[in-house]
Formats: C-alpha cells, sequence, structure tokens
C-alpha cells in the first residue's frame, strides 16, 4: 500500500493537443481517489499515465516515495480494472486470476492460496472453471475485481468499471467496491464520468474538464462550496440552476443587497453582501440546488422565485417541477403532498445559506477568497 | 386472450413452420445435388485408381457400379512395393513433405512474429512496413525465378553453399513468396484483438515474449490456422517453382512426379490416378485437422 503523487502531470498529443494540464494531486495512502469529469476531459488519460501505459509528456508520478516515469507499467506494482474488463477469453476464470502471480513466479500453494481467497470474497468460487464467454455481465466484472485482487498491488487503479452494467447491477457493485475497499484499505484511483458514482465511493473526488483539475475534496466539499460553475453544475443531480442577475443597489450602504431578475429577487445576507460590493460585480451568476428550492416563500431573506409550472414529475420519493421565470427554465425538486399543476403560478425559495454566486465572467465562486467556509442549515 | 383466438394464431404458426420445412429441405436436396456434382472428378479419379491398368481402354469408371468385382488395390500395391526408391511414389510423397512442412511452419510462425510487431509493437514507420507488404503480394512469382537463381548462385559462389538444387532452397522461396500475404492476414487479424488485453497482460508482468505466447497467439490461432492451411495447399501443389529450383536433384516432388507421367503420346493413366489419389489425401487430412478452426478463422469477426 502507499500513496499516489501526481506532480504537474501533463500530456500533449501531437499537434498541440494538450489532454491533461498540469495535474497535481496527492492522493494519501489508502484514500478512495476518484476522478471525476465529461468524457475527454483527461481523466482516463491520468490514470494510463500512473499505470504505465501513456506516455508521460511532463511532470511526475511518484508511488510511495519512487518516481515510477521510467518504470514499465509492470514494475510499477498497481492492479487496473478496465472498463471493457479485458479478461483473457482463452483463459479460465482461475487462469484469469492467476496469470499475474504466475507471470511473477510465485509459488504454486500461494498462487493457489490467493485466487481461492479472492473467489471467496466475490463469490465466485462456483466459476472458476468457466471462461469468461460463458459469464454474465456481472460475473465477468466480478472476475476483472478478482485479477486485481489477488496480486495485493499497492494501488488498485479503476477505470470506469461499472459503466458496462445495468443500473441495478450498477448500485449493487457499487456498494461492494466500497466495502471491497475498507476492508483491504488499499489506496484506490477511481475514474468515472458518473458523479453520482463519486459522490457514493469516495473519499475524495477530483473534479477534471478539458484537462485542468478544476477542483479537490470530500464530496461534501463539492457540494457544498463548489469553487466554480462547472464544478457546482457537474456535482449533484440533478444539476444546479443557474441564472444570471442584475446586482439592483450595488452602491447603498445598507448591510444587504438586493439582486434582480425577471421574477427573481434575492435578498442577500450580510456575507453575500460583503462580498458582492468587493467584487464590484454588476450582473452576477446566481446558483441554487433543485433540492434547496421549497414552494412558497419561507424566509425574508433569500432567494424569491415566481413561476409558472410546466411539466410536473411524480417520482414517488418526491416532486420535480420544472418552472420558467422570466427567460430561465427551473428544477426543482420539493416534498410536497399535494404538488402544483402544470400552467400553476408559484413561488420558489431557498435562504441565503444554499444559495451559490458566481462571477458571470470567470464562472468563480465569490465565496472562494473568503477565508470562511459558507454555513450551511443542517 | 383467450383460447379462442390463440387456437388459429397456433395452426398459422404451424403452416408457416411447415412451409419453412418444405423450403429447407428442397435447399438441401439442391445443396446435395451441388455437391455430388463437384465429388464427381474426384470419386472418378478414385475409382480409376481402383481399377486394373487393362481396363483402362475398354470401359468407362461407371461400369464399376454394376461390376464392383473389378475393383482392386493393385495399383497402389504396385506403386508402394518400390519402396524409397529415387524417382518414386513414396519417395516424391516424402519430397513434398520435407519440402511443405518447414515452409507451412516457417511462414506460420514468421508471419505471426511480424504481425504482432507490426499491431503491438512501439516503433515508428509500422504502417509504411505494413503497406509496403501488402505490395509484395502483387507480385508475380514468374518475376523473380531468374533472379533468385541468381541470388543462389552468387550466395554458392560467396559461402561455397549453393541453395539451387536443394530443398532449402525451395523452401527460402516458398518462404519468401508466402510471407507477404501471411503477414497481411495475421496483421488483420491481431488488430481486431482489443488493446485493453495486450495492456492488462502488460500490467499483470507479461514482456513482449510471454505475450507474444499466452495472449496474443492463443487468440490469432485460428487465423493461424487458416494460414498453414492456404500455404500447406499453396506448396503441396507447386510445381513451378519445384520445377525449377528441384533441377538436377534425383529426389522430386509428387506434382514433378505426375507431371513425368504424362507423355505426348501416351501416358500411364494408372500410375497419374493413384499418384493424384495420394497427392489429394494428404492435403484432405491437414484441411479436416485444422478445419475446426479454419472455419472460425473465415467467421472471425462476423459473428461476435
Amino acid at each position: 500500500m502507499s500513496s499516489v503523487t501526481l506532480e504537474g502531470l501533463t500530456k500533449q498529443y501531437q499537434g498541440d493537443v494538450l489532454a491533461l494540464d498540469h495535474l497535481s494531486l496527492q492522493i494519501a495512502d489508502g484514500e478512495f481517489m476518484c476522478l471525476v469529469g465529461p468524457s475527454g476531459c483527461g481523466k482516463t488519460t491520468a490514470l494510463r499515465m500512473i499505470c504505465g501505459l501513456e506516455e508521460i509528456s511532463a511532470g511526475i508520478v511518484r508511488i510511495g516515495d519512487r518516481i515510477v516515469n521510467d518504470l514499465a507499467a509492470r514494475d510499477r506494482d498497481i492492479a487496473l480494472v478496465f472498463q471493457s474488463y479485458a479478461l483473457y477469453p482463452h483463459m479460465t476464470v482461475f487462469k484469469n486470476m492467476s496469470f499475474g502471480l504466475e507471470l511473477r513466479k510465485r509459488p504454486r500453494a500461494e498462487i493457489n492460496a490467493a485466487v481461492a481467497e479472492a473467489a471467496r470474497m466475490l463469490d465466485l468460487e462456483p466459476l472458476l472453471e468457466r471462461k469468461p464467454g460463458q459469464l454474465s455481465g456481472g460475473q465477468r466484472q466480478r472476475v476483472a475485481l478478482g485479477r486485481a485482487l489477488v496480486r495485493h498491488p499497492s494501488a488498485f487503479l479503476m477505470d470506469e468499471p461499472l459503466s458496462n452494467l445495468d443500473a441495478k447491477l450498477r448500485v449493487q457493485t457499487r456498494a461492494e467496491i466500497a466495502r471491497l475497499h475498507r476492508r483491504l484499505g488499499t489506496t484506490m484511483i477511481y475514474v468515472t464520468h458518473d458523479q453520482i458514482e463519486a459522490m457514493t465511493m469516495a473519499d475524495r473526488i477530483a473534479v477534471i474538464n478539458l484537462g485542468v483539475l478544476e477542483q479537490v475534496g470530500t464530496p461534501r466539499e463539492l457540494y457544498e462550496e463548489p469553487r466554480n460553475q462547472f464544478v457546482a453544475g457537474f456535482i449533484g443531480s440533478p444539476a444546479m440552476n443557474f441564472m444570471q442577475l442584475d446586482v439592483a443597489d450595488a452602491t447603498e450602504r445598507s448591510e444587504h443587497m438586493r439582486l434582480l431578475g425577471g421574477g427573481i429577487e434575492m435578498q442577500t445576507d450580510d456575507d453575500q453582501a460583503a462580498r458582492l460590493r468587493s467584487s464590484g460585480l454588476k450582473r452576477v451568476l446566481l446558483g441554487v440546488r433543485p433540492e434547496h428550492l421549497a414552494l412558497g416563500s419561507t424566509t425574508d431573506y433569500g432567494l424569491v422565485i415566481s413561476a409558472r409550472v410546466d411539466v410536473v414529475e411524480f417520482l414517488g420519493n418526491g416532486t420535480s417541477i420544472h418552472a420558467r421565470a422570466g427567460e430561465e427554465d427551473l428544477l426543482a425538486t420539493i416534498d410536497a403532498s399535494k404538488p402544483p399543476a402544470v400552467g400553476d403560478a408559484v413561488v420558489l425559495s431557498a435562504p441565503p445559506p444554499h444559495i451559490h454566486l458566481f462571477d458571470p465572467e470567470s464562472g468563480l465562486s465569490l465565496d472562494q477568497p473568503s477565508p470562511r467556509p459558507l454555513h450551511t442549515v443542517r | 386472450m383467450t383460447g379462442l383466438s390463440l387456437e388459429p394464431e397456433l395452426s398459422r404458426a404451424g403452416r408457416i413452420r411447415s412451409r419453412m420445412h418444405i423450403s429447407r429441405s428442397a435447399l438441401n436436396l439442391a445443396l446435395g445435388a451441388v455437391g455430388v456434382l463437384w465429388l464427381v472428378p474426384t470419386i472418378s479419379l478414385a475409382l480409376i485408381s481402383l481399377r486394373p491398368e487393362g481396363l483402362f481402354d475398354q470401359s468407362g469408371w461407371w461400369s464399376v457400379l454394376t461390376a464392383p468385382a473389378q475393383l482392386t488395390l493393385h495399383n497402389y500395391s504396385a506403386l508402394f512395393s518400390q519402396g524409397f526408391a529415387a524417382g518414386g511414389l513414396l519417395d516424391s510423397t516424402l519430397t513434398s513433405l520435407v519440402i511443405t512442412v518447414p515452409a507451412t511452419l516457417l511462414v506460420t510462425a514468421l508471419a505471426s512474429l511480424a504481425a504482432y510487431s507490426l499491431v503491438f509493437g512501439n516503433w515508428r514507420g509500422r504502417d509504411v512496413a505494413f503497406l509496403a507488404t501488402v505490395g509484395l503480394i502483387v507480385v508475380p512469382l514468374q518475376v523473380a525465378l531468374i533472379p533468385v537463381v541468381e541470388l543462389y548462385r552468387s550466395v554458392g559462389s560467396l559461402t561455397g553453399y549453393n541453395p539451387f538444387g536443394t530443398f532449402i532452397g525451395v523452401i527460402i522461396f516458398h518462404v519468401g513468396f508466402g510471407l507477404p500475404f501471411g503477414i497481411f492476414l495475421m496483421r488483420n487479424f491481431y488488430v481486431g484483438i482489443p488493446r485493453d488485453l495486450v495492456e492488462a497482460a502488460r500490467i499483470e508482468g507479461a514482456r513482449e515474449w510471454t505475450l507474444f505466447r499466452r495472449v496474443v497467439v492463443p487468440l490469432g490461432l485460428p487465423a493461424a490456422a487458416a494460414l498453414a492451411v492456404f500455404q500447406f495447399i499453396w506448396v503441396w501443389n507447386d510445381l513451378l517453382v519445384a520445377l525449377i529450383f528441384l533441377g538436377g536433384n534425383p529426389h522430386q516432388t509428387l506434382t514433378l512426379f505426375l507431371f513425368d507421367q504424362t507423355r505426348s503420346l501416351a501416358a500411364d493413366y494408372w500410375i497419374i490416378s493413384t499418384g493424384a489419389m495420394v497427392s489429394i489425401v494428404i492435403p484432405l487430412g491437414v484441411f479436416f485437422a485444422f478445419q475446426r478452426h479454419f472455419v472460425r478463422g473465415l467467421l472471425a469477426g462476423a459473428v461476435k
């Protein structure tokens, strides 16, 4: 087991395409780190460079205290679970799992014991003599995990291992991987485009977009204190609502400030007013999560939206409302036993702690420069 | 939703099935007829080889159908009784094998190695090398006959060993001309092997040779079997190369042996038919031995 450190990791393809731009990340020993981002953002490239499958254009990869840049993949003591599972079709499940140990010339007894242990952990015992072609998708996935497990590597790397499973199996396997990680305590680097997977499993998440690291933090930090508009929109499901508002009385020396847009009004708290004033912005981008919007005007301060209901979706554990306020389309997830009907005029509101303010030009959060974290209602 | 509406459905399904049955048996019949038509020359050849020499001028092979008693193994025993005397049937069969088997194994092995390097190697100019190899496929063999004879001669004057007239000379020629197509076939098959598999094996600790032997070769078996069958039959049936490059060698290939039996005025048809049967049986055996892989190799990619 060891830590993994990336320092200024860069991948440049021919023709000046920057797939990854100076990624620096410290992954602690035993940590579960998710690299998450939209497809093509460079997260898989980063993983492949850690593995040694992709040449490093610039920067350093350190596993434990060794710099592994010039080590071949086989000498890096890591295991990779592929999205396609990459099981050897001509070998039995047992052979698939023992192959790596055999290549490392381990004694027979040790190999058998390691495979038996992994098979027991993953419920693969009845399948050991089968070939991958005779297995279901979920079983293949477990064999791929088992193959990584038997070698007791110093870090597990996983490249979207769940994306070929159906929704139900995905939830199940997600829990299984989290359980495995807890039990083994091995460093885990997990690449996914699915922020729900990242939120549910990771100790920390690194959000990558267009080859650039946007933010690193615990799932809660990313959810509550997104550093910029991209992270705010990417983390959380359904995605955050954004609306552009005018700063109404920027010069007035009152404690609160008012933001206005068509049918939308925001009365800031002191902190937000201070930050807005120091930013000097005339227009601001406001973000609020659908689950933080409530029906009716509940607070004196905060966001109040007058909107017309467009679509109502009954979800069982809640109701999604698509509503239109001026130019903006909004989504609110409410827990209403009596949901509004389509066409109704409604008032949606959220208190200041749930409101995120961003610079509309740079997309950066206005909360960021402040040393004090945004307090949340809990 | 009731039994009433179900019954007509069932009977209609039954009708469709029986119609399919009829068309299917018609198809089988037609296929059978085509099969017999294709087999007639081979069957007639077999029957001719099993009839006494003297009957050849008197009646056709189909008279066997009414008089099966004329069948005899005499022709075979007459030719086999010569043993391995140079120029005889058994000696020629052995010569053909001694040339064909190494030529086939070498082409399959070398083409697999070259294809591995072209697909999974990491050197510049792989695509150019592959395109150049593909270009060689269209070079007609005849173009190379005289240059290679000259080449062998200069090798002989340099090293004292002239491959011309030796089995090795013939084998080298066949390997040289078998490789471009072999590399083309194997490379195109290897390209279809998922890269992930190779990368997984690399991470698990496989070096190039292990990767080739334990992962790529087993997965490429269908293509290798198809290539081996092609190459075997091609070399086995070759007359031209053997005729030129075995000049002066007392041992001759089966094709040369058969060729020697034809004369302008008369021919020993009993020897030709018997020898031809022997020359058919061996490639047939090779084909059936590899057939399972061969068919899968042809279907590879079509059915996943």
